[in-house]
Formats: C-alpha cells, sequence, structure tokens
C-alpha cells in the first residue's frame, strides 16, 4: 500500500514541478531588459546592436521561445542547468557555493526560532491569560508589526554602528586576505544576520504554537491527565505538547525548505554571500540561467518538504495511515 | 446511615463568573458518601451534577468561584495545596469523565495512559505497570488485553473506551470513583455491559455515579440523590426515592419515563443566572401553591434518611 502511495505521491510531485517550471520560464521571460544590453549601457552609455545579436546567438536566446523551453526542459532533466550570465560558471556551482553560505545564517535561525517559538508558543498558550502569556503575546505582535527591513536596520545601526559590537557587514575581516578564513571571524559576522532572521521567524511558530496549544489545552483528555494526579508540567510536556506539535509538523518542513531560499533583503541588508543576495544580483542583471537554477532549487525543495510532511505525519500521529484509502 | 462518611460536602457552592453574569452550577449542596455505597445523582442535563463530580477533585477551570466544604476522610479538599491534591487525584479518588470518545490522548496507547497513573502512584516499573495495565483491561471486561493494551484509543469502540477509562480510574484502587455519565452515547447492549460492569467488579470503593438515566441509577445505586438547578432537591434509599418519591420534580422525572408513560415536565429547567424566586422548581409544579414561588424550602426529612426540598412537608 505505501509502495503504491509513494508512486502515486512522486508522480503529482513531478507534474508539480513541470507546472512551475512552465510558469518559472515564462515569468522570467516577461520582465523588461535583458543581460546584455543593460550590461552594456552600463559600461559603454551604448549597446551595439551587432554585439547584442552575437551574444543571443552564443546563448541560443535567438531561437523561438518555444525551442528555448524545449531545450531547457529536455537540459534542466539531464541536470544541465546552464551557464550563469554574470559569472560565466555552470549555475549549478555558483548556487552550491552560495548555498554553503546562506545554510550557516539561516540553519541556526530557523533551529533556534522553531525550537523557541514552540517552547515559548506552548507555555504561552498553557498559561493562558497569565500575565507571562499577555506580555509574551504583545511583545510578538509587537515584532510581527515592525516593518522587518526596518528591524534589520535598526539593528544593524544599534549593535554595529553606536555599540560596535559586530561588524557592519559582509562574512569574513579583511585581514583574512593575509590570514585566511577564520570561522570565529565569520560567526563574528553571522550574529546579527542570525538574530535578525531569527526574529522574522519565530513570531509565526510562536503564534501557530499558542494557537494550538490553545486548543489543546481545552481537551478532555487532558482533564483525565490532571484527574490521574499528574503535575502541571507532565501534563504539558507528555500530554499537550505531543498533541499541540501536530499542526507544527507541516510548518517545520516548510521552515526547512525556506532556509534553502535564504533570505533576499536580510543577506542584501548585511551584504551576507548567500543564496539571497545572489537571487537580488541575478535579478538585477537579468541572469537568467541563474535565476531559473535558484528558483528550481526553491521549487525542488518545497516539493520534497511536502512529501516528507505526509511521510512525517504517521509517526507522530498513530490516526495518520499513509496511503489508507479508508 | 450507619457509620462516618467517606467524603462530606457541606455548603458547597460552584460559581461560574460570565459576561451575563455568575451562573450559579451548584448551590449549597450537602452531601455524604459512606463507605462502599453506590450514591446515583440524577438530574437534567445542566443541573450542576457534573460541576459538583468535577468540584470534588477541583477540576473545575481556575476562575471557578468555589464555597463550601469538601471533607475527604476528615480533610478538606478545597483547601489543600495543588501539590497534595495531586496525590488525592488517581490514588484516593478516581473520575470517568463525561465524553469517552475524547477523554483518552490519542497519541499515546490505551496500556501507555493506564500505566501512567500506576507508576505515578505506586511507584511500578514499566514494565510492571504494563502488566498491572492488561490485567485492569482483562478486568473491565476488554477482550484480547495484552494486544489491546498495545493499540491507540482510536482503535477501541465507545463501549470499550469507557471500560479503559473505568479501568484508568480504578487502576490505583481509589477510595472513591466518581463516575460522570458513563453510559452517554452508549447503544442499549453496549449501555448494559456498562452498567453489568459496575455492578459485578470487585469492589470496596464508593461509587458517585452521575447520570441523567434514572433507571441506571435504580439498578446500581443503594442511595439516590436528586438534582435541580443546582440544588439537591431529594435524597435518600434508592427505593424510597424511585420508589415512592416525595419531591414533585422527583415524581415528574419518574413519570417521564416511557413505560411510565411519558409524561414530560412542562417548562424548562430555569437559567442558572437568574433563578427563579422562592421554590426553583415552582414555576413548572403542577402542586405549586402560592407561597412556593416567594419561600425558598429546605431540606426536610420524609421518612428515614429520606429528604425532600418542598413546601408540601414544611
Amino acid at each position: 500500500m505505501n509502495g503504491i502511495y509513494l508512486l502515486k505521491r512522486l508522480i503529482t510531485s513531478f507534474a508539480a514541478f513541470c507546472i512551475a517550471v512552465t510558469i518559472m520560464f515564462a515569468l522570467l521571460r516577461l520582465m523588461p531588459g535583458d543581460y546584455i544590453t543593460m550590461y552594456l549601457e552600463a559600461i559603454y552609455r551604448y549597446a551595439p546592436p551587432d554585439v547584442v545579436e552575437a551574444f543571443n546567438r552564443v546563448y541560443g536566446l535567438d531561437r523561438p521561445i518555444l525551442e528555448q523551453y524545449v531545450i531547457y526542459l529536455l537540459d534542466a532533466f539531464r541536470g544541465n542547468w546552464g551557464y550563469s550570465f554574470i559569472y560565466k560558471v555552470p549555475v549549478i556551482a555558483v548556487i552550491g557555493e552560495k548555498l554553503v553560505w546562506t545554510l550557516i545564517i539561516l540553519f541556526p535561525a530557523t533551529i533556534l526560532a522553531t525550537l523557541a517559538g514552540i517552547g515559548i508558543g506552548a507555555y504561552s498558550g498553557w498559561r493562558r491569560g497569565s500575565k507571562a502569556d499577555v506580555g509574551l503575546l504583545n511583545g510578538m505582535i509587537f515584532i510581527r508589526a515592525i516593518p522587518s527591513y526596518w528591524l534589520a536596520l535598526m539593528i544593524l545601526i544599534i549593535f554595529a554602528y553606536y555599540l560596535n559590537l559586530f561588524p557592519l557587514g559582509g562574512y569574513v575581516d579583511t585581514s583574512a586576505l593575509a590570514t585566511g578564513i577564520d570561522p570565529l571571524d565569520v560567526a563574528n559576522h553571522a550574529v546579527l544576520p542570525i538574530l535578525t532572521l531569527f526574529l522574522f521567524s519565530v513570531t509565526g511558530t510562536y503564534y501557530l504554537m499558542r494557537n494550538t496549544m490553545l486548543m489543546t489545552a481545552g481537551e478532555d483528555y487532558i482533564t483525565t491527565a490532571r484527574a490521574k494526579g499528574l503535575d502541571e508540567l507532565t501534563i504539558l510536556r507528555k500530554h499537550a505538547l505531543k498533541n499541540a506539535m501536530l499542526p507544527m509538523v507541516t510548518l517545520i518542513t516548510f521552515e526547512c525548505a525556506g532556509m534553502i531560499t535564504g533570505s533576499i533583503f536580510v543577506e542584501t541588508i548585511f551584504s551576507w554571500p548567500g543564496l539571497g543576495m545572489l537571487t537580488y544580483k541575478a535579478l538585477a542583471a537579468r541572469d537568467l540561467p541563474l535565476l531559473q537554477g535558484i528558483l528550481l532549487i526553491d521549487t525542488l525543495f518545497v516539493i520534497a518538504a511536502n512529501i516528507a510532511a505526509d511521510l512525517i505525519y504517521p509517526l507522530v500521529d498513530p490516526r495518520v495511515q499513509v496511503g489508507d484509502d479508508a | 446511615m450507619t457509620g462516618d462518611a467517606l467524603l462530606e460536602i457541606r455548603g458547597l457552592k460552584v460559581g461560574f463568573p460570565t459576561p451575563e453574569g455568575l451562573v450559579r452550577a451548584s448551590d449549597t449542596v450537602d452531601l455524604e458518601i459512606y463507605p462502599r455505597e453506590t450514591l446515583g445523582l440524577i438530574g437534567e442535563t445542566g443541573s450542576g451534577k457534573t460541576v459538583l463530580g468535577m468540584a470534588i477533585l477541583r477540576l473545575l477551570q481556575p476562575n471557578t468561584i468555589i464555597e463550601g466544604e469538601i471533607r475527604y476522610r476528615g480533610r478538606d479538599l478545597l483547601s489543600l495545596p495543588e501539590a497534595e491534591m495531586q496525590r488525592v487525584r488517581g490514588r484516593e479518588i478516581g473520575i470517568v469523565l463525561q465524553n469517552s470518545g475524547t477523554s483518552l490522548n490519542p497519541v499515546y496507547t490505551v496500556g501507555t495512559q493506564i500505566a501512567e497513573a500506576v507508576i505515578l502512584h505506586q511507584g511500578l516499573s514499566g514494565p510492571d505497570a504494563r502488566q498491572r495495565a492488561v490485567e485492569l483491561l482483562d478486568a473491565v471486561g476488554i477482550p484480547d488485553p495484552v494486544r489491546m493494551a498495545g493499540e491507540y484509543p482510536h482503535r477501541f469502540s465507545g463501549g470499550m473506551r469507557e471500560r479503559a477509562l473505568i479501568a484508568t480510574a480504578l487502576a490505583c484502587r481509589p477510595n472513591l470513583l466518581i463516575a460522570d455519565e458513563p453510559t452517554k452515547g452508549l447503544d442499549a447492549v453496549t449501555k448494559r455491559g456498562i452498567v453489568d460492569l459496575f455492578s459485578e467488579i470487585d469492589r470496596d470503593h464508593s461509587v458517585l455515579f452521575i447520570t441523567h438515566d434514572i433507571e441506571t441509577a435504580g439498578d446500581l445505586a443503594t442511595r439516590v440523590a436528586v438534582m435541580y438547578a443546582g440544588e439537591i432537591v431529594e435524597i435518600g434509599g434508592a427505593e424510597e426515592v424511585l420508589g415512592d418519591p416525595a419531591h414533585p420534580y422527583t415524581r415528574g422525572l419518574l413519570a417521564s419515563l416511557p413505560e411510565r408513560g411519558m409524561q414530560p415536565i412542562p417548562g424548562s429547567a430555569p437559567s442558572l443566572i437568574t433563578l427563579p424566586s422562592g421554590c426553583r422548581f415552582s414555576p413548572r409544579c403542577g402542586c405549586a401553591v402560592e407561597n412556593c414561588s416567594r419561600e425558598h424550602p429546605g431540606l426536610v426529612e420524609v421518612g428515614s434518611g429520606h429528604y425532600a426540598r418542598c413546601m408540601l412537608y414544611d
């Protein structure tokens, strides 16, 4: 049963992937401007038509759009994602390198935000209406209400400029040119981006966790647990948390998929050389192969997260049996 | 009644503050439960039966206003510190909650949930507690208890969940078992099975059997208390109360039974926020006289150990 289910799931996922790729391809080509014209105009204030034509011929951009689409689709499945216009190297290589940097800030931020969101949200929901709950809820609403780019800028100004505790941007000190990259130096540069990403992400997890905990706290089986003589902490930990975690599975898997996407403006504001900043650069330069590659990776991870959530559910909730039609 | 009461409720008032006003779910209730007896607590939905059961174990929501005394073996449960109350719950007094369908945690096996109480109160090791859980499931009539102990609640039928909850409540051999509508929502055959279980199970504990089902109360109870609008309106031996009811409300309840003509009591139960003046049943009572809506009657002894709250006996 599970094998057939998995097969069905893979087929529908494949269909979703094809549709996403098609939409991406079409949307990117609807963008005004093209790489070579913008590049030449930026440097020479003038784009000689024969140079533009020669460039388009080399990259196959002069062929009919449908032919380009078919070639792209076939190559994408063969693992040939093309060459970046900006970097002149295979798209996969560029993404691979930047992905590492993105993960350096997003992995700790996501893990911390998920754990903190679950912990604080569970406590807040369990102690509904208490001073702690009201305080936490209002604090979270406050953070959520601040425009995130402004929050990032304020963090930068306060901690890096006025307090001078952390560097203003980048990922290593210039001394790295002489001594090589020092992990501690990288960590020091990563603190503020991680803090910013943490604050963006923690409120969402907190809200969902608080809400599911509110519902769980009123369940009859919680009263049963209390009637057995269990103390409040045990009831919260053993009986409430596990049930309240069920809706979190989906959120957590998508947070993980989101890690790969990077965060465009956090990386841009902190000059962090990750996927987010890469996306921004590729967009600004109209680097179509690179943009396609980035979006392709995002699509793959979201689809994978979806399948993962489906497979994790039955492990957490005994009532869910994946693939059972009954 | 002979001997000292196991549980003694004195002047119990339970109120829920709501935006519309205070809901007086229980008003000056006096009640004793004696060792080994089964006290049937009957009344319509909303009469305060469940609230009374939950109040004994302090399981009501934190903002509930509770006054009076609930003395269990001489100790007032209402003034006990929370940590000590936790040692009473499950160990001294067990409760089978209403809604058996949702009272078991869906993510743990039934065996685990029963064993939890045994580990907590009797200090048994994991495997020993599992063994005890299997024995308990067997005792409440669950077929193939070894296998069923390892199953999750959604694999249990309604009747089996009820049995599993009874096993949980009895796991630590409490002195008092509170059973809140254990036959609610069950079909006739399953219901019969649960009632038989209550009458057959080996025990030296007392039972407070809360039900709106008069027949079940008659089958099981040695004494019966009738609640109306948060008050006890009649209490006494089961045979006296159900065989020769003194209060017009009890008579009305009995007359509404299918085999006795299915005569419903006219009107509906009053709101617990704005209670009628005088006797709370007077607006619906066929025997009401002018005085009934003015004076609030007290419990009057109408026979040996048989009391009724009615002007007829004043």
